[in-house]
């Protein structure tokens, strides 16, 4: 799942040291800090606002950086102008240029690189064959449906070998299913090329299937960076949980902590053990966090060994297809969604209504202190 | 604009009522201008409708007044060279409104705007006594500049509205892509410009050589333009030669119209 891309030769890192952006009294970035290696592609992950725009667009050399050092390939480019980076750039509405045919697109950076005709030639005839729009050359941007939009703002970016390539939300525009198509198309070019890529999206979808590494960014600052599965798997706060997939949140009340396991109430007055990061305490208020594929849901009587275990009622189950969403009553006020997948080997739900057992291994049920 | 053909269906007699309105709107505005051209073409020595007889004498008239063919070609010259100036200076002034911010913007924009709305005899003044102390007055270049004044808003004006639509994502693409600042607006700015840009000048050039106020304050012996020619002739003698002269005016101007059209799409920029 995190198996990195192979790096061409002439790959090179882009590296960020305390990079701070203020737009007026709004600081949109706040000391970010990032190591990309070469032919890496890692997404820049949050909500609108977060940053992650501001912080491509510096990288670009579009806006600059009001302290702190960007270098490309170990070269400081802080007042190096955006044309002089060798960079490609893909654009959220795309920017083709409208008075232009897919081919003089595809041209143009070649074309500013006092390229010779027919080398030009032959390079936009690769990149164009390479994204499957050789047939279309002599449209008008305006001619084309979104994904062959997207395909010649690829082309024209990648046809000049930039040292980074740049996505900014590159599949916003396009609908869900033509979105997951290109993701795989642009993950394949990605590792072709072997391009150092660098994308924005505040889809956590689009991150998990495209990156090599996420860094998930919250009101300006960098919350966490990791491999999908990392940062899927282990958030390091409630924010990189709720943004990355979805999860249930139980409040409690830590009750003892004691090498490294807490013992927490729930509202049920139920207690579970957990392990605990050193900054939970005694008596601290704190929400458990579990993603609803790690819940088991049993019988009572055929609780697993080596879980933790929650007792509660089952309330309703949603099927949707390959999995189901098994709704459970945990007492306290907090329910618990517990999926399970449909295969053949598993027993039906128990009945609706019925006491069941929710089963956690201790290591997929995580703590964070609440904050107030 | 639209050549769809329309649905065959009853008309209702509010709309034929309507078509009626509409038809008497465009025959009060157009009828001046359309007795101009059988005038033109009369044998009578005095401006009576409708002429008596045909003759092309007025045509030749013209060419045998030769003050009339140079206020023509100073018109002309003017015009091309206030509308040239205003197309730069109002082209980067475009650039500075839609694409930067600094204090004073909208304050400046309307300054700029002010020819449209001050009262023309108020600016001659004002320029005339401008230009005497600079040594402009009764001078060709006087007279451009001047222009320059009066076409500028509707340079700026078309120029601004166009930009203000061309996102500023297509310089940043040509920026990340090796283009600098000039490349990118010589190749990608510009071309997009284009449309909203020659609507501009085909206003300015019309104003231009249309202008009468204020060339009265500027114009002088030598430096004639020909609505003044015209006017000046007219106060002496009222004979079908102007009406000669407006049908040429006429037809040069509906020719340029018509290219222009054809080439960008003047409708377009209108909301057409």
């Amino acid at each position: 799942m995190a198996a990195s891309s192979q790096p061409s030769s002439d790959a090179v890192g882009v590296d960020l040291r305390a990079v701070r952006k203020w737009y007026g009294p709004v600081q949109a970035v706040r000391d970010v800090s990032l190591a990309i290696r070469p032919g890496e592609i890692v997404s820049l992950l949050g909500p609108s606002g977060c940053g992650k725009t501001t912080t491509l667009r510096m990288i670009a050399g579009l806006e600059h950086p009001d302290a702190g050092e960007i270098r490309i390939g170990g070269a400081l480019v802080n007042a190096v102008a955006p044309w002089k980076r060798n960079i490609g750039m893909v654009f959220q509405n795309y920017a083709l240029f409208p008075h232009m045919s897919v081919a003089e697109n595809v041209a143009f950076g070649l074309a500013m690189r006092r390229e010779g005709r027919a080398a030009i030639d032959a390079k936009v005839a690769a990149a164009m064959a390479q994204v499957r729009l050789a047939p279309l050359a002599d449209r008008r941007p305006s001619q084309l449906s979104g994904g062959q939009r997207q395909r010649v703002a690829l082309a024209r970016a990648i046809v000049t070998r930039p040292s980074v390539l740049l996505l900014d939300e590159p599949l916003a525009a396009l609908d869900r299913k033509l979105r997951e198509q290109m993701q795989v198309e642009i993950k394949q070019l990605q590792r072709e090329v072997g391009i150092t890529t660098v994308f924005v999206t505040h889809d956590q979808e689009e991150a998990l299937t495209l990156s090599d590494r996420i860094v998930v960014m919250e009101e300006g600052r960098v919350v966490q960076t990791g491999t999908p599965s990392e940062v899927y798997e282990r958030p390091r706060s409630r924010f990189v949980s709720d943004f990355i997939g979805f999860t249930n949140a139980v409040r409690g009340r830590v009750e003892a902590v004691e090498a490294g396991t807490a013992t927490v109430a729930m509202g049920s007055g139920q207690t579970i053990r957990v392990p605990a990061e050193a900054d939970i305490a005694p008596a601290q208020a704190v929400d458990l966090v579990v993603r609803p594929e790690k819940v088991e849901v049993d019988p009572p009587e055929a609780a697993r060994p080596g879980r933790t275990l929650i007792a509660g009622t089952l309330r309703h189950s949603v099927y949707t297809g390959a999995v189901t969403y098994h709704h459970v009553d945990i007492g306290g006020g907090e329910t618990l969604i517990a999926m399970t997948p449909n295969g053949d080997g598993h027993a039906g739900p128990p009945a609706l209504g019925s006491p069941v057992t929710l089963g956690v291994r201790p290591e997929n049920m995580l703590v964070f202190a609440r904050a107030g | 604009m639209a050549d769809l053909a329309p649905p065959v269906r009853p008309v209702p007699a509010s709309e034929r009522w309507l078509a009626a309105y509409v038809g008497l709107i465009v025959l009060f505005l157009a009828l001046p201008v359309l007795i101009v051209v059988p005038l033109a073409f009369s044998s009578d020595v005095s401006l009576t409708f409708p002429p008596r007889g045909v003759s092309l004498r007025w045509f030749s008239n013209i060419w045998a007044r030769p003050e009339f063919l140079s206020a023509f070609g100073l018109s002309a010259a003017v015009a091309v060279v206030a509308t040239a100036i205003s197309m730069v200076a109002g082209v980067l002034a475009a650039i500075a409104f839609v694409r930067h911010a600094f204090p004073g913007r909208d304050a400046l924009l309307m300054l700029f705007m002010t020819p449209l709305v001050f009262p023309a005899i108020v600016l001659a003044a004002a320029l005339a006594l401008v230009m005497t102390p600079l040594g402009l007055l009764r001078s060709f270049w006087g007279l451009a500049l001047a222009h320059v004044v009066l076409t500028l808003p509707y340079i700026l004006r078309t120029a601004v509205a166009t930009l203000t639509e061309i996102d500023r994502s297509y310089a940043e693409a040509a920026h990340t892509l090796g283009a600098d600042r000039w490349q990118a607006f010589r190749h990608v700015t510009l071309p997009m410009l284009r449309p909203g840009l020659l609507a501009g000048a085909t206003f300015a050039l019309i104003i231009s050589f249309d202008e009468f106020t204020v060339s009265m304050f500027l114009v002088g012996p030598g430096v004639m333009t020909l609505p003044l020619e015209m006017y000046n002739y007219s106060e002496f003698t009222l004979d079908p030669t102007l009406a000669a002269i407006s049908t040429v005016l006429l037809v040069l101007t509906s020719i340029a119209i018509l290219v222009i059209e054809k080439l960008v799409g003047l409708g377009k920029q209108f909301g057409g």
